[in-house]
């Protein structure tokens, strides 16, 4: 196919998305980008990014304007919906992440789930909703903004507590599947409502990690429903799970969703080969070890394996330690210009 | 020389036959399960299936018939769960089969623990143990704590969302060896190098000896943080325990 003309950032990252060609490899961020330097340049910092909509916005903002990313990601964390649910949180303070406190869950079995019909008025959601209108008004039409709307599987974790859940995924396959079923329409319904203020994509966060569960675990309790968001969320749907995926990996290809974030654990090539070109991959710049302790040269040895590899779009493997240096950071589009100025 | 055939239950048989696949690990557990009794035989094979009612009460019945709890920690309890943390190792099973198994063998140290704390059996050592300020993550370190346990250890669970100072805390009042950290989390990560260089600053880093743990975790990682030991799971978490045990004495 041939290669189009220059695109912007948003055009880049849709058509990566779609499948179509692009000018040059998008670089996203379907998790977080986001850092204590960042915060420190645009005043932003956590907990107040995380909760209300003008720093919100003003910390995203950052991973294109600051680091030259084409994507912006508002939603820093994966706990916005477990707090409008209920949950007990942490919300810390500026260098670290907020938490639910899992050991302290609030239900104990399905018939316990309650889901407020007036949920997305929670101010834990309405700022990011807010924080997306923000980011169209500012960026335009020009930068890919990407929402974040948690799967069930992940709510269920801070609702129920990841061990009683697990053990209950074993123990009782139909009570799982029944919280699964209800936790579902906080997906949709959140999800849909940042495509109306205005996101192009959304990331699924849905933690059915390689670190904890089997690849027939996905295929058992999370295929079909991640098909049926792929149907009812009206935009290009991001599947991220950490770890090592690739035994799951044939599933998610299957799912209809757009693209894959995929985890450092599985090279680019194995991982390419595995999905057939049946999704788009996201990833895979290792955090701990490469973005937060190394160099730029070693951020962009990285990058150029997945370029070699054929991945679509290039980003960091999962949210970034908060204090991983900017340098780093900006070594990824760099690399990618490089790539491609040789390519 | 012990053979699998040695072995009078089925299901251990099987276990060692499908899923082991190194040959020291096979000699190992082929000769634990040849020499152990066949009641202890069927207590492991009950943790294995993560069967905690019939580990209950398999351990219940071996105490009344007199066997000795140290004999039915190490060869049923300790034995078992030795099967399946190389099961998990090698992706055969996964964390709610482990958890499950865990279970199983909770519900045997309940008849154990008191029995080995009355008779003032001497402790391996003691190990400090906690995730990261940051990170809310327990399963992980919960298993270690209980295969630690179980191996004879004395642990100081600090739980999760450790602050610095209470690791240094921990250290300085306890005179524990060997202090364990964990985190599940890329982001929380960096905590345990920031813990390390606390307790550096605080001048008790040469006090003890530093293991790290947790799914981001790897061995570089490890040793660009300056920690002494690294272990990818709860079964390696008792050797590495060990070694700096040992190391520290």
């Amino acid at each position: 196919m041939e290669k189009p003309q220059r695109m912007t950032s948003r055009e880049r990252v849709l058509a990566a998305l779609a499948g179509q060609p692009v000018d040059r490899t998008p670089v996203c961020c379907p998790t977080s980008v986001a850092t204590v330097e960042l915060m420190d340049l645009v005043d932003a910092p956590f907990p107040n990014a995380n909760r209300e909509a003008a720093p919100m916005a003003r910390l995203a903002a950052t991973a294109h304007t600051i680091l030259g990313f084409d994507s912006v990601m508002p939603v820093f964390s994966i706990i916005q919906e477990s707090s409008a649910l209920g949950c007990k949180m942490q919300w810390e303070g500026k260098d670290n992440w907020p938490t639910v406190r899992m050991s302290e869950p609030i239900w104990d079995k399905p018939e316990d789930i309650y889901i407020p019909n007036n949920l997305l008025d929670h101010p834990d959601l309405v700022c990011v909703l807010d924080a997306i209108k923000l980011l169209r008004q500012e960026l335009g039409d020009d930068v890919a903004i990407i929402g974040k709307t948690m799967g069930p599987w992940s709510m269920a974790y801070h609702c129920f507590g990841v061990e009683k859940f697990l053990l209950l995924s074993l123990d009782d396959p139909e009570a799982t599947k029944e919280i699964l079923q209800k936790l579902k329409r906080v997906t949709i319904d959140f999800g849909n409502a940042q495509v109306e203020a205005g996101v192009d994509a959304l990331t699924l966060p849905d933690h059915a990690t390689g670190d904890l569960v089997s690849g027939e675990y996905y295929e058992r309790y999370l295929r079909d429903l991640h098909t049926e968001f792929a149907e009812k969320i009206h935009c290009p749907l991001i599947l991220h799970i950490c770890g090592r995926t690739v035994d799951r990996m044939g599933f998610i290809a299957e799912t209809g969703m757009a693209a894959f974030h995929y985890d450092s654990k599985n090279g680019p090539a194995e991982s390419m080969a595995t999905v057939h070109g049946d999704i788009a991959l996201v990833g895979n710049i290792n955090n701990p070890e490469t973005l937060f302790s190394k160099t730029p040269d070693d951020v962009k040895a990285e990058v150029f394996a997945n370029l070699d590899a054929g991945v679509q779009m290039i980003g960091p493997e999962c949210a970034i330690p908060l204090q991983t240096s900017i340098a780093n950071l900006r070594a990824i589009p760099e690399a990618v210009q490089e790539w491609h100025s040789r390519h | 020389m012990a053979e699998l055939s040695d072995i009078a239950n089925q299901t251990i048989q099987d276990e060692i036959e499908e899923y082991l696949e190194r040959p020291e690990e096979i000699a190992r557990f082929v000769e634990l399960f040849s020499r152990a009794k066949p009641a202890m035989q069927d207590i492991a094979a009950a943790i294995i299936e993560g069967d905690d009612d019939e580990v209950d009460e398999l351990t219940a019945k071996a105490l009344v018939d007199g066997i000795d709890a140290i004999e039915i920690m190490d060869d049923g309890l300790i034995g078992g769960m030795g099967i399946v943390g190389i099961k998990f190792r090698e992706n055969f099973v996964f964390v709610p089969e482990v958890l499950s198994c865990a279970r199983a063998m909770r519900a045997g140290m309940a008849h154990i623990e008191p029995i080995l704390s009355a008779s003032g059996i001497e402790s391996q050592g003691t190990v400090i143990m906690g995730t990261v300020k940051g990170d809310l993550h327990d399963i992980g370190k919960n298993l270690c704590i209980m295969m630690l346990r179980g191996s004879g250890f004395e642990v100081i669970d600090l739980g999760v969302d450790v602050a610095e100072d209470t690791f240094i805390d921990a250290v300085e009042e306890s005179g524990a060896k060997v202090l364990g950290m964990s985190a599940l989390l890329t982001t929380t990560l960096p905590n345990m190098g920031k813990t390390i260089e606390a307790m550096i600053d605080a001048d008790v880093r040469d006090d003890v000896l530093i293991m790290v743990g947790g799914a981001p975790v790897t061995q570089e990682f490890s040793d660009d943080m300056g920690a002494d030991g690294y272990g990818p799971d709860a079964l390696s978490c008792v050797a590495v325990a060990k070694e700096l045990m040992t190391s520290a004495l």
